[in-house]
């Protein structure tokens, strides 16, 4: 079972440059690399002379299969890609198909508020996630525990409307899937009591710990030119001190309406991204607050054309037509004009857009993903270069990638 | 004279397997191998809430040589396949495996060119947990049940295959 | 998956590209792969410092039969206010690719952004950027044979594309033929009765 061992029978041959140089592979398992990634480096003793991310490792091919979905189909398979903030990805692709269609300017505003807030909140339940896995990373176990309970109340709120816990399924084209059910809002009221002094905690057990800023300040430091020269966005980029944001640059589903600070840094180290991240949880909380004002007016949440909208399901046993376009939409789905289109949204990780191209059918032509994480993890083969091999987690932590987005 | 030919010594034997089973049942310790979506799913499983430690699995062990247990969690991809096996290999018996997610067991929602179509045609599967992905209760369910073959004999792995 | 009731996808529009829908989404320009590169010197000279992306669509039905398509984004690394970056511009620009000849010049020297972008497109579409310093796949293993994201490339891959897809209705714990034990039924009849307030028909336990 054992295969032959030595290098020659895989075709590899040892290669002595004599400068005492040595080439480790971290990963693609690895505890610390936030997924599967594979960082061969090029070390001389400790310090990273050369560092080359190897991806694909989880390769999906989303973007195949979402060719062969319908367009309603596809947001399933695409929900899947940032799995940390699933309903971010997908209200971007549906965002993108009401503009083909052309009724990006019909969703109903309580859609669009709901698709805030949750949006919002999967903002903050993806950034738990940095903050503790980062934690662990530096040995910080126990951030890690109150980070992942945060979440817990936001994966709550998520069930509750969605019903399920990740990959709800719950934005349509067009609005939402229903409505949010009753006790929505006031499970939300019970969250934004607990994020403060729950933000508190994680803040005091982290953030002026010498031990965390000894590890990341000066580590992995960004300029602004080489952030945009490849292609950094997010709070990567807005950690070298350039407030490039979506929800600001190029608002989209009502974020005009809404108060809050584009937080940046200057330092663009890892120190610099981590106190970005740990803010703009707290400006999303602020959003979170503003969105459930808004939802208190009741309203429809999907709009009114029966062409895209399947009617409700009391309607079908009674009416005709209710019954044919339930029919028609499921079996066979709506049609959406040929054309093209590229929709963004800011993500947790940066911009997440989508190129969508549409030739007419039934089906996406084409989904292609601007996909945020890849261009953060490949600035990588940048900023490790000069720093020690002890970093390297630290640096892969601090650009947040999550691999069902670099590799889809 | 050894132990079995002394006067109630196979009863002593029984008793010592038993024990054995009970402490391996105890402490089975997980490889981390998150691979995706489930691999969240895991680490919550591991979290307050869920908390795995309290199932004896206090620690999942980064090394394939500390590990009992591969919780395989989320797609298997092409490039990935190998990795997978490799790892698999490399864990001491005794060994187990539960393929987490609709992914891990069939492919799941990607039948297309990239995804394997279920871990089981790399490794044997002891337990399949279904779902997309699986509450961590299904998680902690499964290793319930993994623990259960252990208690009951099964080394898993060797007599356990489909 | 579609049903089987679904019409069959129709190329409706061999180049969607060509109709341009009212969306304001960005300024589309359309080159061919000798003049891409000094369109994105000229545009990075311009101030578009953010490569957004660099993608790829596979049109079988249209000559040239291949885009990459570059997103840029009007963005100074010099802006440190809100108001600084203002309301960015966007480009998108779509370059045409002969299947007959599907090299493009690589842009990675003027953005190290596109060097994986660039790589994924060779990856899943076969089109190769002359002067790219590391053109190998990315996605895929090494040793793949073909690219998967062109529309002639089956779904499920070339090994599995004319076997069976998963049908749940041929897995049962049931051997087949077995002949009903009744018992559903008459547990059926008995949730039934109870239903309508009747007592449970005789024979039935």
């Amino acid at each position: 079972m054992i295969e032959d061992a030595t290098p020659a029978a895989h075709g590899l041959e040892i290669v002595d440059a004599g400068d005492g140089r040595m080439i480790v592979s971290m990963g693609p398992q690895h505890p610390s690399t936030h997924g599967v990634l594979q960082v061969v480096t090029e070390l001389d003793g400790e310090i990273v002379t050369k560092a080359d991310p190897e991806i694909g490792y989880l390769h999906t091919g989303i973007e195949k299969s979402a060719e062969n979905l319908f367009w309603t189909q596809a947001s399933t398979v695409i929900e899947r890609m940032d799995y940390l903030s699933p309903l971010s990805n997908a209200c971007c692709y549906i965002m993108g198909v009401e503009k083909l269609l052309g009724i990006d300017g019909d969703v109903p505003m309580r859609a669009q508020h709901a698709r805030v807030l949750l949006c919002e909140l999967h903002r903050i339940a993806s950034h738990c996630v940095w903050l503790g896995t980062g934690g662990i990373d530096l040995g910080a176990i126990s951030g890690f525990f109150y980070a992942f309970d945060l979440r817990e109340r936001i994966l709550d709120l998520t069930e509750l409307s969605g019903g399920a816990r990740m990959h709800p399924n719950y934005l349509r084209i067009g609005g939402l899937r229903d409505d949010l059910p009753t006790g929505f809002l006031e499970k939300v009221d019970e969250l934004i009591a607990m994020y403060y002094p729950r933000m508190r905690e994680l803040r005091g057990l982290l953030q002026k710990n010498p031990i965390l800023q000894d590890r990341m300040i000066d580590v992995g430091i960004l300029e602004a030119d080489d952030a945009l020269a490849w292609g950094v966005t997010g709070p990567a980029l807005r950690a070298t001190g350039v407030p490039y944001d979506i929800r600001r640059a190029f608002p989209y589903s009502g974020y005009e309406q809404y108060e809050f600070d584009v937080v940046t840094r200057t330092e663009g180290d890892a120190y610099a991204r981590f106190m970005v991240r740990l803010d703009e949880m707290d400006q999303s909380m602020r959003i979170v607050e503003q969105a459930r004002k808004k939802l208190e007016t009741p309203g429809p949440v999907m709009i009114a054309d029966t062409k895209f909208a399947p009617p409700p399901k009391e309607t079908i046993a009674l009416s005709m037509e209710a019954l044919i376009h339930h029919f028609k939409i499921v079996s066979e789905s709506f049609r959406v004009p040929p054309g093209d289109v590229y929709q963004a949204i800011e993500g947790p990780r940066g911009e997440l857009g989508y190129y969508i191209v549409s030739n007419g059918d039934n089906r996406p032509w084409r989904v292609r993903t601007r996909p945020p994480s890849m261009y953060n993890l490949q600035v990588l083969k940048k900023i490790a270069v000069g720093e020690y091999i002890a970093d390297m987690v630290v640096m892969i932590g601090s650009l947040d990638p999550v691999f069902g987005e670099v590799d889809r | 004279m050894a132990v079995n030919e002394m006067p109630g010594g196979q009863f002593l034997l029984a008793k010592l397997d038993d024990v054995a089973r009970w402490a391996q049942s105890s402490s089975v310790w997980p490889l981390t191998m998150g691979l995706a979506c489930c691999a969240i799913e895991m680490m919550t499983a591991t979290a307050a809430e869920y908390d795995i430690a309290r199932f004896g699995s206090e620690v999942f062990r980064a090394s394939p040589r500390q590990a009992d247990l591969m919780i395989v969690s989320g797609r298997v991809a092409q490039k990935m396949a190998p990795v997978v096996r490799r790892l698999w290999e490399q864990m001491a018996d005794p060994k187990w495996v539960i393929s987490m997610g609709a992914c891990a067991s069939s492919g799941g929602v990607f039948d297309n060119y990239a995804v394997v179509q279920g871990v089981d045609t790399i490794v044997p599967v002891d337990v399949y947990v279904p779902g997309c992905p699986p509450t961590p209760d299904g998680l902690l369910y499964a290793v319930n049940l993994i623990q259960q073959q252990i208690r009951q004999g099964g080394r898993g792995g060797i007599l356990a295959r489909a | 998956m579609p049903s089987s009731q679904t019409p069959p996808a129709g190329a409706t529009a061999l180049d969607p590209t060509a109709l341009r829908p009212d969306i304001a989404d960005a300024r589309i320009l359309r080159v061919t792969p000798a003049e891409v590169r000094a369109t994105l010197e000229g545009l990075k000279a311009d101030g578009f410092a953010l490569l957004a992306d660099v993608g790829g669509a596979d049109y079988p039905g249209r000559e040239p039969r291949f885009d990459v398509v570059y997103h840029l984004v009007k963005l100074s690394a010099a802006a440190r206010t809100l108001e600084a970056v203002g309301l960015p511009e966007r480009v998108r620009v779509l370059c045409g690719v002969s299947e007959a000849d599907p090299v493009v010049p690589t842009v990675s020297d003027l953005w190290p952004a596109a060097d994986w972008a660039e790589r994924e497109v060779f990856d899943l579409f076969g089109v190769r950027f002359a002067g790219h310093p590391d053109l190998r796949r990315i996605q895929l293993p090494a040793d793949w044979e073909g690219y998967p994201l062109r529309k002639d490339y089956p779904l499920r891959g070339p090994a599995r594309e004319r076997t069976p897809r998963p049908s749940f209705a041929l897995k049962s714990n049931v051997a087949a033929g077995t002949p009903a034990s009744g018992r559903t039924a008459a547990a059926l009849q008995r949730q039934i009765a109870a239903a309508r307030g009747q007592t449970p028909k005789d024979g039935a336990e």
